[in-house]
């Protein structure tokens, strides 16, 4: 038992190691510095008890990044689902080269989100081909420089980003509905919504459950888009969490309120994926998926 | 049992490795047994600078065998300035850097992170060798310390398609408000897609770019009157108005585009932009058709009607060599024995020069017989150097980020915008950076 002990603790060593030194003794750290003014480099910094907390909900950068988060889920969150459920059913119902395709769809989850932004920004540029082109017809849009829109283009762009990613997973649930099912239907009549609704639904609920808590997540973490494209803008209608701990860690080199930003950050993340998972899991039990 | 032991073995050399790892220092510099000392210098994060600088290392390691001089690009992970801090608070700082502007300065300043260069041995020799005695000035911070050697000084200047003005029927490159006014309404009679400022950044908050629009015009409109001093707004309201108002009054007359926007002023879609010697190397490469004088001009900003058009303040982008508190003692003489090196011969100024195209930080750049081929043979850089007497350094608190930042969102987003009128916008950019100072 003990020998077993033993092998169970070094192979998981590596990875206590690496949680004790990237996960726990940052969080202690990032406490600490929450209550102070320090700026990590000033030899001298003084305990500043709740001020920065205090501050920091009073920001409108940090009141902005509490909303424009949510904001992001509501457009991030139906556009992933859309687009990779998409991909998921035309990849389902291929004959052939289905790994392939998956491949192919997945590799923009490896790309750069800097490249892909300032892609993205030549592409929505005003004297670009397609705003010219828009132009003939009347059309004039400040992609960037609207609140919604800059929203929007941002959330398409990681949407875009993580469809493949999530495709591949919803991919694997929809090949593990059983075929019998579905033919069992058909002797019975079922319609094609009640298909989908009765059927597919209902069995796909694990992937769908755990593509909705991952895009969730995803949402409190949207900073090199944001970064590279609107830089929070504009007026912090695209002003992430991410953004504002960056801006005043390593732009204002204000450590102490940007740990103290970073901590409500963390417990309003936690909190909402909390609510959210619990949601989804009283959607399920209500249909009787679980 | 011996399983476990080999177990916990493993566990406790994975944590002194990782302990002892985040022991190191990470700085390169010191003094070795055999006496000599070693520097180490983060050079700027582009190849051209670290090319010269390896350059200069390797001239002074052969003149001076007891001091070592390690050249290492600056990480920019995500920024230079972030690397910087990390590196400080990693107890891994170099011994010195360059690429440091004034506010960073004086952000580093405050936080005691620098040697005030004025207390080192040899500063006074430095100056004067390298012929800066009025230049430095303009340097010195609110606690009259030097913590900025200026490597270079970069009057902005800004630039007009003189070829689109032309065609517009504007002859010469407008130097007063009315004028460009003038020229506005006669750009957009004749090209009513073209635009005079065409400039994303405009509606941008961000607090660096206020560099490039706001305080080259306020510079120019005030004479050069100081923004903030230490802890006290002192800024010209007048001039600032004036500015804002120049900004407002463009857009009534549909003269400025904020949307995003590339290659703006070479595709001729603005027909005025902020200039630096950077950009004609740039030019050079990839847009050929840009020739000095006949596409573009180069001149001062604008002035409010009456004010003198000539001997015109502007913003000087300027960056600069710094050392790092931690430095001992011999690192800090040898670092400054290396810049004496480096400044007193003019030959490798203008060697920086040829190779960045940025002019040096030296009162005789215009008249130094060293560098008269050089400009005859760049005669778009010229002005830079003639412009080097008036120009004005940014702000040396270390709240600047959040004072240019409230520029920005107060007043030059919202007016370029048409959201708010220029005295409305200036009265609660100034209330914002008054409530900024008393924190």
């Amino acid at each position: 038992m003990m020998k077993r002990n033993g092998t169970g603790w070094l192979f998981a060593s590596p990875y206590l190691l690496y949680a004790v030194i990237f996960f726990a003794i940052p969080l202690i750290w990032s406490m600490y510095l929450s209550f102070t003014d320090w700026n990590l480099i000033s030899p001298v910094y003084y305990f500043k008890g709740f001020d920065n907390f205090i501050e920091a909900v009073k920001h409108p950068g940090v009141q902005a990044a509490f909303f424009v988060t949510f904001k992001f889920m509501a457009a991030f969150v139906p556009m992933v689902i859309a687009s990779s459920l998409l991909v998921a059913l035309v990849i389902h119902g291929l004959p052939k080269f289905k790994g392939l395709f998956l491949i192919g769809f997945f590799l923009p989850y490896l790309a750069s989100g800097v490249v892909s932004s300032l892609i993205v920004k030549g592409l929505l540029s005003h004297n670009s081909a397609f705003n010219v082109f828009l132009r003939k017809f009347g059309i004039e849009v400040d992609w960037l420089s609207t609140p919604l829109s800059a929203l929007l283009v941002v959330a398409a762009i990681i949407a875009w980003k993580f469809t493949g990613y999530y495709a591949l997973i919803l991919t694997a649930g929809f090949e593990s509905i059983s075929k019998d099912v579905y033919e069992a239907a058909a002797i019975d009549g079922v319609t094609p919504s009640q298909r989908f609704w009765k059927i597919t639904l209902p069995l796909l609920y694990p992937a769908l459950f755990t593509v909705l808590i991952l895009s969730i997540g995803v949402s409190f973490g949207i900073f090199t888009e944001v970064y590279q494209l609107t830089g929070g803008g504009p007026n912090y209608a695209t002003n992430t969490w991410q953004m504002e701990i960056f801006k005043q860690a390593f732009t204002n080199l204000s450590a102490g309120y940007a740990s103290a930003v970073a901590i409500i950050a963390s417990v309003v993340t936690f909190a909402s994926i909390l609510v959210i998972r619990k949601l989804l899991e009283m959607w399920g039990k209500r249909n009787g998926w679980v | 049992m011996r399983m476990k032991k080999v177990a916990s073995l493993f566990l406790t050399a994975t944590i002194a490795a990782s302990a002892l790892a985040g022991c190191s220092t990470g700085n390169g510099g010191g003094k070795s047994a055999d006496g000599k000392t070693t520097i180490e210098f983060w050079a700027a994060p582009n190849p051209t600078q670290q090319v010269y600088w390896k350059e200069m290392a390797e001239k002074f390691e052969k003149e001076n065998p007891k001091i070592d001089v390690k050249v290492s690009p600056m990480k920019e992970s995500p920024t230079s300035e972030a690397s910087i801090q990390s590196a400080i608070a990693g107890k891994s700082a170099p011994t010195m850097s360059e690429n440091i502007n004034r506010g960073f300065a004086a952000q580093l300043a405050e936080s005691k992170a620098l040697v005030p260069l004025n207390e080192v041995d040899g500063w006074d020799e430095l100056i004067k060798n390298r012929s800066m005695t009025d230049t430095i000035k303009t340097w010195k911070f609110s606690d009259d310390n030097q913590y900025v050697m200026p490597i270079y000084s970069n009057p902005m200047l800004f630039g007009w398609r003189i070829d689109i003005l032309k065609e517009a029927g504007v002859d010469k490159m407008p130097a007063t408000y009315s004028e460009v006014l003038d020229a506005a309404k006669k750009l957009k009679a004749k090209y009513p897609d073209k635009y005079v400022w065409a400039k994303p950044e405009l509606a941008d908050p961000t607090a660096h770019l206020r560099w490039f629009d706001f305080f080259m015009l306020y510079d120019a409109a005030s004479g050069g009157n100081h923004f903030i001093e230490g802890d006290k707004f002192v800024a010209d309201d007048e001039a600032g108005i004036n500015a804002l108002t120049l900004m407002s009054d463009l857009k009534k007359e549909d003269a400025i585009l904020t949307k995003q926007a590339t290659d703006i002023f070479e595709s001729g879609l603005g027909i005025f932009t902020d200039l630096g010697p950077w950009t004609f190397s740039y030019w050079e490469e990839k847009f050929p058709e840009m020739k000095y004088n006949e596409t573009f001009g180069l001149s001062l900003p604008p002035v409010p009607d009456g004010a003198d058009t000539e001997n015109v303040n502007t913003f000087s982008d300027t960056k600069g060599i710094v050392i790092y508190a931690s430095a001992t003692k011999e690192e800090r003489k040898a670092a400054m024995e290396f810049m004496n090196f480096v400044y007193s011969n003019p030959e490798n100024d203008l060697k920086w020069l040829e190779t960045t195209k940025l002019p040096p930080a030296r009162d005789d750049l215009s008249s130094n017989e060293s560098f008269k081929a050089f400009f005859e043979k760049n005669p778009e850089l010229k002005p830079y150097a003639d412009a080097i007497p008036n120009a004005i350094p940014s702000i040396d608190n270390a709240k600047y980020n959040e004072l240019q930042t409230h520029i920005g969102r107060y007043a030059v987003n919202p007016i370029v915008k048409g959201e708010v009128d220029p005295e409305k916008g200036w009265k609660e950019m100034k209330k914002a950076i008054k409530e900024e100072l008393k924190k």
